[in-house]
């Protein structure tokens, strides 16, 4: 599954997240804090990390997950646990 | 913090348990084996597996301690002919099980006592088995209530605990002050402390008892949360007649709990016997 572009998992993961959180794609630059983003909690974001992990069906790192800021992190740790083949 | 405090959940209405539990009001984990399985079937294939697990073939003497609105004490009793005596610091849950049992005709097998499991006298104790579903998360003194258990099961006898515990002890650390936890332990239950498995395991120990058999219920757990949610939403007019705002309450508690599991959070059965 190396064919995952970085854009185009940025674009999956934004669409995941803004759905969870309940805000426009447009609210979650890929560099912002999402603890920053109005309504986001802990509980928010481990149920889109659970969104994403499903749809990619792949298990990111326990320290990936719990350290996630932004969804350009978010991206990072995709395209390098699909890397890994631990899909 | 008192244990006492951990009323405050359990004593609401039990309407409102009826509401979103299944018809026995089982409030911890059902076992879920076919994709339709509905709640009230994952339900009593569960309260079969813990007889199973505990060896109980009929006719025994069970301690099930934070029996809730009985669904195990009144199982034990009807199906296995179990004498059976229920503990529950909640006063709603006392008279509600002590209605059931007279109702089904097991007043004589079944004996309700409020108080807590800490300090409340059961006798002379030598129960074939002691249950604890989902109780010892609400007791500050882990490795009394172990002992206490140990001492009131005969030799040779069984404890079943099924817990909700933090995956690892950092986890644990950094998550237990987080405002969903936060919300949950104090804001719906009063009082709770999700050990990680390994406290328990080292408290049964330490009390002096052999395990015999460990089963990861999670998943079970989340789908039982996921048809307690769908319950919920279905019946929030009810819910909230009697309690307004009690509804996205509930919500937010089973939302939070269903996002930690395998994250952050694991279900266990841990069985133990009293032998060495």
């Amino acid at each position: 599954m190396s064919s995952h572009t970085h854009e185009e998992i940025l674009a999956t993961v934004t669409e995941i997240v803004a759905a969870e959180l309940g805000v426009p794609a447009a609210e979650l630059p890929p560099l912002r804090d999402l603890r920053e983003v109005e309504g986001a909690d802990s509980v928010k974001i481990l149920r889109s990390v659970a969104k994403i992990e499903r749809r990619y069906d792949i298990e990111m790192d326990d320290d990936d997950v719990f350290s996630l800021r932004c969804l350009d992190d978010a991206a990072a740790v995709i395209a390098k646990t699909l890397a890994q083949g631990r899909a | 913090m008192r244990v006492a405090d951990t009323n405050q959940h359990y004593d609401l209405d039990p309407a409102i348990f009826g509401s979103f539990l299944d018809p026995l009001r089982k409030y911890s984990c059902g076992l879920y084996q076919a994709h339709d399985d509905t709640l009230e079937t994952a339900q009593l294939r569960k309260l079969r597996f813990v007889a199973d697990r505990l060896g109980l073939r009929g006719g025994e003497r069970v301690l099930d301690v934070g029996c809730g609105w009985g669904s195990l004490v009144l199982f034990l009793a009807r199906e296995l002919g179990c004498s059976v005596v229920g503990v529950s610091p909640a006063p709603h849950q006392v008279a509600y099980v002590t209605g059931r049992a007279a109702q089904l005709g097991l007043a004589g097998r079944v004996q309700v006592q409020q108080g807590h499991f800490e300090t409340v006298d059961l006798g002379r104790g030598g129960f074939d088995a002691v249950t604890m579903l989902g109780s010892i998360v609400h007791m500050p003194d882990l490795a009394g209530a172990y002992r206490k258990a140990r001492v009131l099961v005969r030799r040779g006898g069984m404890l079943y605990v099924s817990e909700s515990c933090f995956r690892n002890a950092a986890l644990r650390e950094r998550f237990s002050g987080e405002s969903a936890d936060i919300f949950v332990r104090d804001g719906i239950f009063g009082w709770g402390d999700m050990r990680p498995l390994s406290e328990l395991v080292r408290a049964a120990e330490e009390a002096g008892l052999s395990m015999v058999s460990l089963d990861d219920l999670t998943d079970h757990y989340r789908r039982t949360i996921s048809d307690w949610l769908a319950n919920v939403r279905s019946h929030q007019e009810t819910i909230d007649g009697t309690y307004p705002g009690m509804a996205a309450r509930l919500v937010r508690y089973l939302e939070t709990a269903n996002a930690g599991w395998g994250y952050t959070t694991k279900h266990y059965a841990l069985v133990c016997r009293a032998a060495r």
